[in-house]
């Protein structure tokens, strides 16, 4: 993807965040296997299906959780690119979201 | 001339592969350089039946002096402690074992499953088998926790799975030049000079684990292995990274995670699909953490690693 087509998404996705768009955030995976699971749902998604995607990954717009996680700590964040990393997600993002596959 | 003899337990022979593929120096170098006289090993010696036997009794009696006594694989104690399942030589092996290794100068058990038990002692470890001084963890095994040999050292662990070709022939050289007593053990008995520093050590991939930048699919060529594929490499002991396999490579650096197998746990995690490969979380945190680093201190690091990644760290660096 063309840094301007990530620009792009990026801004569709953060347009998605702030009009409400409700996900789920709970259940946190406590542990890796938990989290299989939810790649799996998300492998299980069409490709172009964004909405989808950011609904079972538990996406936010903001810091999560008394421990205030963030993209920003995430294994999966590149910090340069802005871009999760996770195969299953690989969208851009700003590194005060948040969501549920969140690991450090 | 130092009298060598190798025996094979409940093994699946990786060990004598990989001492057969030793370079530096070689199987043939213990010979021709090192005076080393090898009386008998599973893939190269000629003895059978009676000849075998007269043999491994001579040297049992002390007609044949043994200096160093080489054991690969687990001691099988099934069925019900009689190790009839592994019968060699007219008896079950572990009468030999026993035999041998109280007369031998040295004992030297070579990989995971003559060190630790290994695989075959995973639970419910049906072949009831043991490490020659330590079942897993415990101290103890087959031998006893006294058991020292003649050269009053205990057995020398040489552990992996399998060991690396020339941490055998290095040990078994050393042990055969008068320099056994310099060996430096650690607590699990593995020679110091290749496991006091962790595999880690030497990793290509270093960089992208200061950096907390992961490696999310095999063969990947850039990452750290650590942090979402299970790799064990900040918390195990072994040289893979400073002395290579192949004279060229290890598993971290062709994207393989390690498997921590030089350690007694190996095989490690509940062996439940899909957990090997996989690093254990506890809410997104590894659950085993780098050794010495606590969950404090590796969520400030990583907070501040992440800050101050460099662009490069997030790139394929490695053009071939």
């Amino acid at each position: 993807m063309r840094p301007e087509e990530e620009d792009r998404l990026l801004g569709k996705i953060a347009h998605l965040l702030e009009s409400g768009l409700k996900t789920q955030v709970e259940p946190f995976p406590e542990t890796h296997i938990e989290f299989a699971k939810i790649l799996d749902e998300l492998r299980a998604l069409p490709q172009e299906d964004l909405r989808a995607k950011l609904v079972i990954g538990g996406f936010t717009n903001t810091p999560y959780g008394p421990d205030q996680m963030r993209c920003l700590e995430c294994m999966y964040y590149l910090v340069h690119r802005k871009w999760c990393d996770l195969p299953e997600l690989a969208v851009p993002v700003e590194p005060d979201w948040w969501c549920r596959l969140w690991r450090i | 001339m130092a009298n060598l003899l190798w025996l094979q337990g409940g093994a699946c022979s990786g060990n004598t592969m990989s001492f057969l593929n030793a370079e530096e120096p070689s199987a043939c170098d213990l010979v021709t350089d090192f005076g080393i006289n090898v009386l008998w090993h599973p893939s190269l010696g000629v003895e059978l039946g009676d000849n075998l036997q007269r043999l491994l009794n001579d040297c049992v009696s002390g007609n044949t002096p043994l200096d160093i006594f080489v054991f690969e694989g687990s001691v099988v104690n099934a069925p019900n402690g009689t190790g009839e399942w592994n019968r060699f030589a007219g008896k079950p092996m572990k009468q030999w074992v026993k035999a041998l290794s109280g007369v031998a100068t040295f004992v030297v058990a070579i990989g995971d499953c003559a060190t630790w038990g290994g695989i075959p002692a995973t639970a419910p470890n049906p072949s009831e088998s043991q490490g020659l001084q330590f079942l897993k963890r415990n101290h103890g095994g087959f031998l006893g926790k006294e058991f020292r040999s003649k050269a009053g050292l205990p057995v020398i662990n040489i552990p992996g799975c399998p060991a690396h070709p020339d941490w055998i022939t290095q040990i078994v050289v050393a042990v055969a030049t008068g320099r056994g007593g310099e060996i430096g053990l650690d607590e699990l008995q593995r020679p110091k000079t290749f496991f006091q520093s962790f595999t880690q050590t030497g990793c290509t991939r270093n960089m992208h684990f200061a950096y907390k930048v992961s490696a999310t699919e095999f063969g990947q060529r850039k990452g750290c292995l650590y942090y979402d594929l299970g790799c064990r490499g900040p918390m195990t002991h072994s040289p893979c990274n400073r002395i290579l396999w192949n004279r060229q490579s290890s598993k971290t650096r062709s994207g393989m995670p390690c498997l921590g197998c030089t350690e007694p746990e190996f095989p490690f995690f509940d062996l439940a699909p899909g957990t090997v490969f996989k690093t254990q979380t506890v809410m997104g945190i590894p659950k085993d953490l780098p050794t010495g680093v606590d969950k404090k201190g590796y969520i400030a690091l990583t907070g501040a690693a992440k800050n101050a990644a460099p662009a490069w760290a997030e790139q394929d660096m490695f053009i071939v």
